[in-house]
């Protein structure tokens, strides 16, 4: 295990790099969730298509090939762009951290829209009724009736596409983000113990998904409070 | 198991019940005889369903006696499950096996506890689904029956096993008040034919006119016990008394 | 920027070479996750804490890590040790397909076990006591009343987990195996056409989806029939 030590810095920036993706990616998820699911529930014919399409195609694509779409992808589209400008340019790329978050984003944001959907649809109707009956507009009941409700209903299932977002995070080693896995294969090369390397990675990611779990957790207690007294 | 008909079918000697620190059932004595059909009745909480889920083992007494047709209900599960054998049990909620239809609820533990082949336990079934008086809903789904006629399979689903005892735990509570006749009718019939009964009800008009014995519980103790005419005309106890006002005024 | 529709369709016969592969890989890690989750489970309830214990912290580590990191521990990791690469079970480790199932195999088991979980804890109670009353033993209560009624209630959330596994055979790409995303990495270093041949990969992965959703929707109708439908 001494073999880490000199490892651990590395670690470190490593592990800021997961939750810097991390804060980023469950950011525009929950935006492209928001937006998607209320494009689902919404009378515009189009609006409700489009969404259908976006969860049909971000839940049935495997997360990594997503990831190398948008990275390699988007590469060769600017660095095509990039070389009309200077021929010199060999290879221009959007940061893998950038391109690896974005691409998370959007398949979690694919499942975050059907929670907030089922979640929505789980709010009191009368709610809403009673809302609209006191004058106050749609745009303002979304916000300040219906999304504090929902979120209630969500959290579980929130909590679990959390955890997916954080354990994605690993895939973007692939496309060589300088995150903990990818740290963990260079270290590897130098210390020749893989076992040992990536047993850290393992136990940086308990580590953080340990701390989501509980958060969320007492979070369901919070938003849950005002129902322990009903009984 | 003892064959002795004089002797008491059922007896509890000081039977009390602890949930934790809260005391259910408080030294209860009681003793029913064959073909003896008791009503339990009492205000919620008063430990009725309680008593009656110690006799088969549904929940365990913490001291005291139980003795079920000579045998002693203790840990040991072969004891247990000759209970089971001989005790039936229809509960508030019904308790149907939604994914089996309705024969083949019936025909469950027959086959299962009792190892019966398949012509006898169709015939049993069908026996017991005309006593309750649905044989046309035979292969249907419990979902798609009433709620009497659902109560009335589980009745024939627990006559199924032959056994020497029924109880009833509050049997038409859940059921909208036009299908409680159908079911204390089919109850009215089996004491009619001389089955042991103990039945947990607020159904007073049964109470009278089927009971041998109407045994009266509050806060875990049997407070009084006696015939129908005296037990209604000449309650001695004052909390009895109180209960017959609350539930008779309607 | 070109956009090449025949490369698409050009490249989808050879991605289908992967899809034995990919195909293996999901069946296999299926059936053995099945297995093991049934097993954990059964330890999990068994109210005994020498078996529900391990259990659960198997389930801990195996939900709170990523597969990816799974998946390089076993097959980097595993001959860092001298009684790995001696003992019987070498083979295994030495090969990345072996490496796959197993990692793929042991994170089934454990989501799996889970959501089965939820199902048992989803019978009524009542049912069992009938079950007792009748005079069923513990064996014939779990074989005739639970099991039916959990494989009912576990069948939405087990298709969603089943459609991820197939999901994850994608990173097996990632440890030089041909699956489908294997396949289309390697053409697409060599054509430098990211777009057509990941859409195209990503295209098969949605027919496979579209499959098994009608599938499971079929069998969930069929577990349901006895279900009183809300009018």
């Amino acid at each position: 295990m001494s073999v880490v030590v000199g490892w651990l810095d590395e670690y470190f920036w490593g592990t800021v790099v997961v939750l810097k993706v991390f804060g980023l990616a469950l950011i525009m998820a929950v935006i492209f969730g928001l937006i998607g699911s209320a494009a689902k529930l919404s009378k515009i014919r189009i609006a409700r298509a489009l969404a259908n399409a976006y969860t049909i195609v971000f839940r049935g694509t495997p997360e990594l090939l997503v990831i190398l779409i948008i990275y390699f992808g988007s590469a060769v589209t600017i660095t095509g762009i990039a070389q009309s400008f200077d021929p010199d340019i060999q290879f221009v790329d959007i940061p893998p951290l950038w391109a690896g978050a974005l691409a998370i984003a959007l398949v979690v944001g694919a499942y975050m829209t059907e929670t907030f959907r089922g979640a929505f649809l789980g709010v009191d109707h009368g709610q809403i009724e009673a809302a609209r009956a006191l004058g106050i507009s749609n745009f303002k009941t979304f916000f300040y009736v219906r999304v504090p409700q929902m979120w209630r209903l969500a959290l579980p299932n929130f909590g679990n596409h959390m955890l997916s977002v954080m354990k994605d995070t690993a895939l973007i080693s692939v496309i060589g983000l300088e995150e903990i896995l990818f740290v963990a294969e260079m270290a590897t090369t130098v210390t020749l113990k893989p076992f040992t390397m990536y047993l850290v990675v393992a136990l940086i990611y308990l580590a953080i998904t340990t701390v989501i779990t509980l958060a969320v957790a007492g979070l369901e207690k919070y938003a849950n409070r005002h129902l322990e007294s009903a009984r | 198991m003892n064959d002795d008909a004089k002797k008491p079918i059922i007896v509890l000697e000081k039977v009390s019940k602890f949930f934790g620190s809260f005391r259910a059932l408080k030294d209860i004595d009681l003793a029913v005889n064959r073909r003896e059909r008791i009503v339990v009745c009492g205000p919620s909480g008063s430990g009725k369903s309680t008593m009656i889920r110690c006799i088969n083992r549904l929940e365990e007494h913490d001291s005291g006696r139980i003795m079920v047709d000579g045998v002693e209900l203790t840990g040991d599960t072969k004891d247990i499950d000759a209970v089971r054998r001989e005790v039936g049990m229809v509960f508030q909620s019904f308790n149907l096996f939604p994914h089996l239809s309705v024969i083949d609820n019936l025909m469950l533990a027959p086959r299962l506890v009792r190892n019966l082949p398949k012509p006898e336990r169709r015939e049993r079934a069908m026996h017991f689904l005309e006593r309750v008086r649905i044989p046309e809903q035979a292969d249907k789904w419990p979902s798609q029956l009433s709620g009497g006629q659902q109560q009335r399979v589980a009745i024939a689903r627990a006559l199924c096993m032959n056994p020497e005892i029924m109880l009833f735990d509050e049997p038409t509570s859940a059921l909208d008040p036009e299908m409680i006749s159908e079911v204390l009718d089919v109850m009215v019939d089996l004491a009619g034919e001389g089955m042991t009964m103990i039945v947990v009800t607020h159904e007073m008009g049964f109470a009278r006119s089927v009971a041998d014995k109407i045994v009266f519980m509050d806060a875990g103790e049997i407070v009084e016990s006696a015939a129908p005419g005296p037990f209604f005309e000449n309650p001695t106890n004052e909390r009895t008394k109180l209960f017959l006002s609350q539930i008779l005024s309607h | 920027m070109s956009f090449d529709v025949h490369l698409i369709i050009d490249s989808i016969p050879r991605m289908l070479e992967g899809l034995g592969l990919t195909l293996a890989l999901l069946i296999l890690s299926t059936i053995i996750g099945l297995v093991l989750a049934v097993g954990v489970l059964l330890m999990r309830i068994s109210g005994r804490w020498f078996l529900a214990w391990p259990a659960m912290v198997y389930i801990y580590i195996f939900r709170g890590t990523p597969i990816l990191v799974q998946i390089f521990i076993i097959y980097h990791g595993m001959p860092q040790f001298e009684f790995v690469r001696e003992s019987i079970l070498w083979p295994i480790f030495r090969d990345a397909f072996g490496c796959c199932v197993l990692a793929l195999s042991l994170n089934a088991g454990a989501y799996v076990s889970e959501i089965l979980r939820g199902g048992v804890l989803g019978v009524d109670q009542g049912l069992l006591e009938a079950g007792k009353a009748l005079g069923l033993s513990t064996r014939q209560r779990f074989v005739y009343i639970t099991t039916p009624i959990v494989i009912r209630l576990a069948l939405p959330a087990y298709s969603n987990d089943f459609i991820s596994m197939l999901k994850a055979t994608a990173l097996a790409s990632t440890v030089t195996l041909m699956d489908m995303t294997g396949v289309a990495r390697t053409i697409v270093a060599k054509t430098f056409a990211p777009y057509e041949i990941f859409i195209g990969a990503a295209i098969i992965y949605l027919v496979m989806t579209w499959f098994i959703q009608k599938a499971f929707g079929l069998f969930e109708r069929h577990m349901s029939r006895y279900v009183k439908k809300e009018t």
